[in-house]
């Protein structure tokens, strides 16, 4: 008797906890559907050109979201591991671009320097070392600290990345002090200039540095996306991802593909990171930890292991993170808070993202 | 010598020579040189105090770039060993001559990188070359590095001839022969060795507090506290195995409860010090209900982030406007009132024999958890969830129940922390302090106590203890994480785990003989392992 009562207050427990997921969630849509209605209908706080601005800001956010995040997808669509420390390199990159703009602007060039004489060459040479660091950086990383680790349980190579992420931080702390560094743009790419447009009789300015970062970072995605597609590289990639055993037996070298996959990563994550200190202006070595967050939270926001989801993941994000807070009404200082109450969100009610996971299916 | 390890030797003493450049870029090396120095103790009059340190720093690289050539290869002869040692310590030594030399075009150029390079001063680079000038600091640089490493060899080649060898082993023999008959033979003996060995141990316990200074206690009653932390985490990543990163963020409710019971600043609640810790601890283990909740079907990587993201979430509301008339903001709590004895307030004293009575009823917990029905179901989950299922073992309820157990010792340490330091503050609660946590149950061991004790001394004690670390604690944290990963997943006091065993001699065994002996835990295939 007391057992059959015991097991069926179990049974309705169960069952109360199995409703939980769809309460919560029904709370959370109503509560957002309600903050949004107060805010835009309601309330009605802003005019259309703070709109434009904020749309601005998340699509180049969104950009550089997206190159990181297709890190973290590539990574985890392989080798079934978050890379925790993508976002620092991501970070050495933002370094290297630094680094490479002081180099050229302190040569001098008749009564001008290197940098603004040959300014598109200045950016792209700090692109290019900045991808070139960044992208050995991923090699390097998963040579020393995952590599060793590719037969262990899951939950070891993670602890490896999360020290790998805290001695790269560091050390690059040590190395180049804790300041902020302030990014010398060329003079076409000055921070705060740009095309100016007049809307609802404001003026909104679209920023050169925005719109650079935003059209390398489709440009980049772009190729990526060919690569993966497309080339022989992509099909041995796709295999891996798919079955490393199987694919070692049809041919693929998996040790030197994995590694092309850390190369190609870190190398987004470089681009990105110069990106960012182009456009935002400052670096120091904490750069690349939130961003980096940020960037995962968007790749498992679409999906993760899977490349249209990282992209529309990352641009979502941007954007969510942009304008969400005017939007619900809550302070910009809780946009972090935001971005990870999305993930949050979307691992509880839908795990396998928005576009589904695995980078191997055919989608890809 | 064949063409391919004289290479490998070679490339050993590159790799020895990037870790030496690397070194010097962030001064580690005048670090670890005075910290040598001072152990050592040596009194050099010669030079000033930085170079020496640097000689003492360059020999001990050099030794180890030459023990690790040498001990490459198993079945080498012992010239073959010396030959590599001498040829690592040749690119070692090349490489260092190398940086060295560029330090001295910088120094003659009068070229300041520090701007860039933030340790790379004059007076550093200068030490660097052992202040000999030019080429005599060049040549020493390479010298020292050239020779030592070859020391390294012939160390490892005195360590190889068979006399030597065999020397060490009857000498090693002879204190393991000791320790066993201390113990006892017989189950009598050994329990009586144990008694006394714990009654010592609870001398020494009950002495130190009123021994040490203030400050020993404040250092020891933080490495207690992050005992209890770890203790807390171990139960849901050591026992249960998920991996929860927001960890902090539970002491950090912990630490806030205490805090706005018992200030005057925001509220002026002061409900006292017994009943905010009971309610810190309740909530605590709550908040890990609440957040488990929805997370228990999430796989291992995905609630590691979101508990990391949950962890973040937690700091940044603390740290926002938004609940600054609640929480007091970023400027943290000040001035909570502490717990009162016989009508005085505690001293650091009396808080260093709270934090022990509170160790210890967390050791006693966490004993009784491992070994109970609950323990055996934590391991189980761990070890393979469907399994454990389909054995009947209700793996959501057991999950939760460790993420609350966990979470109510991470809200005991809190709430005391504190109350201790009548302070707390948002950035206490950042996510390098959960990492801190998870670093010190990894490298102490996963999931037993010995280690989490030894793991909390090492991590949070000796950097206390070692001041000149400060600055490289994370640095070396990181890295020894991965290299722990790599070469000693199970941390430095392996688990040991119950195994029930039949005794051979007994021909009749009945249940009350069975012993339950330990056996060190076998690293096991990973069933996710795709």
């Amino acid at each position: 008797m007391t057992a059959d009562t015991s097991s069926d207050l179990r049974r309705k427990s169960r069952q109360l906890i199995k409703l939980i997921r769809p309460l919560l969630g029904g709370i959370v849509g109503l509560f957002l559907v309600y903050r949004l209605y107060i805010v835009l209908i309601v309330e009605h706080p802003y005019g259309p050109d703070t709109w434009t601005r904020l749309l601005i800001a998340g699509l180049i956010l969104g950009g550089v979201y997206s190159l990181v995040a297709i890190g973290y997808t590539l990574v985890y669509g392989i080798l079934f591991m978050i890379n925790f420390a993508h976002g620092e390199v991501m970070m050495i990159g933002a370094f290297s671009g630094y680094f490479v703009f002081e180099a050229l602007n302190a040569i001098k060039i008749q009564d001008s320097n290197f940098l603004n004489t040959y300014a598109y060459f200045s950016v792209l040479i700090a692109f290019i070392v900045g991808m070139t660091v960044s992208a050995l950086t991923g090699y390097f990383l998963e040579k020393i600290a995952y590599r060793p680790l590719r037969k262990a349980p899951r939950l070891v190579p993670l602890i490896s990345a999360i020290g790998a992420s805290i001695f790269l931080q560091n050390a690059v702390e040590l190395l180049f002090s804790p300041q902020l560094r302030n990014y010398t743009n060329p003079t076409f790419l000055t921070r705060g200039a740009g095309w100016t447009i007049n809307i609802n009789h404001s003026n909104v300015i679209i920023p050169y540095t925005g719109v650079f970062s935003f059209v390398l970072s489709a440009v980049l995605l772009i190729i990526l996306y060919t690569i993966v597609r497309k080339t022989r590289l992509g099909r041995a990639m796709r295999a891996v991802a798919l079955d490393k055993k199987t694919a070692a037996l049809m041919g693929v070298d998996v040790d030197s593909t994995i590694s092309k996959t850390f190369i190609l990563s870190g190398a987004l994550a470089g681009a990105a990171g110069v990106m960012w200190g182009i456009h935002n202006g400052l670096v120091y070595y904490y750069t690349g930890f939130i961003p980096g967050i940020k960037a995962f939270t968007a790749a498992v926001l679409g999906g993760i292991g899977n490349l249209p989801g990282a992209m529309l993941g990352g641009m979502f994000l941007g954007i969510v993170e942009s304008m969400g807070p005017a939007a619900l009404g809550i302070d910009f200082q809780l946009k972090d808070v935001l971005a990870f109450v999305i993930l949050i969100v979307v691992l509880i009610f839908k795990p396998s993202g928005l576009l589904g996971e695995s980078l191997a299916e055919e989608k890809v | 010598m064949k063409k391919a390890a004289l290479r490998q030797s070679f490339n050993t003493g590159i790799i020895f020579g990037i870790a030496h450049i690397f070194c010097v870029l962030i001064a580690f090396n005048a670090m670890l040189g005075s910290l040598l120095v001072k152990i050592v103790g040596i009194k050099s009059s010669a030079t000033t105090p930085l170079a020496s340190a640097l000689i003492a720093y360059a020999v001990l690289l050099g030794l180890w770039a030459g023990i690790t050539a040498a001990r490459r290869k198993r079945e080498a002869s012992g010239k073959e060993r010396l030959q590599a040692s001498l040829i690592t310590g040749f690119s070692v030594g090349l490489m260092a001559a190398l940086l060295v030399a560029v330090f001295q075009v910088l120094l003659s150029d009068k070229i300041n990188p520090r701007d860039y390079l933030t340790n790379l001063s004059f007076p550093f680079m200068r030490a660097c070359l052992f202040q000999l000038g030019a080429f005599l600091g060049i040549a020493a640089n390479f010298l020292i590095f050239f020779l030592s490493s070859f020391l390294g060899g012939l160390f490892v080649f005195i360590w190889n001839l068979p006399a030597v060898t065999s020397a060490w082993h009857k000498a090693f023999s002879a204190p393991k022969v000791w320790i066993a008959k201390l113990r006892g033979e017989t189950g009598k003996q050994r329990r009586i060795t144990n008694i006394i060995f714990y009654a010592l141990l609870f001398a020494v316990i009950a002495i130190l507090p009123i021994e040490w200074g203030s400050y020993w206690n404040y250092v020891m009653g933080t490495v207690g506290l992050y005992v209890i932390l770890g203790l807390g985490l171990n139960i849901i990543v050591g026992l249960s195995g998920q991996l929860v990163l927001g960890y902090i963020a539970f002491f950090a409710i912990g630490a806030y409860t205490m805090a706005l019971l018992n200030a005057p600043e925001p509220h002026n609640w002061m409900w006292g010090f017994w009943p905010a810790l009971i309610l810190a601890v309740i909530l605590a283990a709550l908040s890990g209900l609440i957040i488990g909740l929805p997370l228990m079907r999430l796989r291992g990587d995905y609630l590691a982030i979101v508990t990391l993201g949950f962890g973040e979430i937690i700091r940044i509301l603390l740290k926002s406007d938004v609940l600054t008339s609640f929480t007091g903001g970023p400027r943290g709590i000040q001035d909570i009132h502490g717990p009162t004895l016989f009508g005085k307030p505690f001293n650091d004293i009396d808080y260093m024999y709270l934090i022990i009575l509170a160790v210890i009823l967390a050791i006693y917990i966490y004993n009784r958890l491992q070994h109970s029905r609950t323990g055996r179901a934590w391991l189980a989950v761990r070890e393979d969830e469907t399994v454990a299922r389909a054995t009947g073992v209700d793996t959501q309820r057991y999950k939760l129940l460790a993420l609350m157990i966990g979470a109510a010792f991470a809200g005991l340490a809190g709430a005391i922390y504190a109350s201790r330091n009548a302070f707390t503050g948002p950035d206490e609660h950042s996510l390098m302090a959960s990492i801190n946590v998870l670093c010190l149950i990894i490298v102490g061991g996963m999931g037993n106590i010995p280690g989490t004790l030894l793991g909390a001394f090492a991590l949070k004690g000796l950097p206390e203890i070692l001041r000149e670390v400060e600055n490289y604690r994370m640095l070396v944290f990181g890295a020894l994480l991965v290299a722990m990963m790599i070469i000693r997943p199970e941390g430095l006091i392996p688990s040991q785990r119950p195994t029930l065993e039949l005794p051979e001699d007994s021909p009749n065994p009945n249940p009350p003989d069975l012993a339950v002996r330990s056996e060190a835990k076998p690293t096991g295939e990973d069933p996710h392992d795709r």
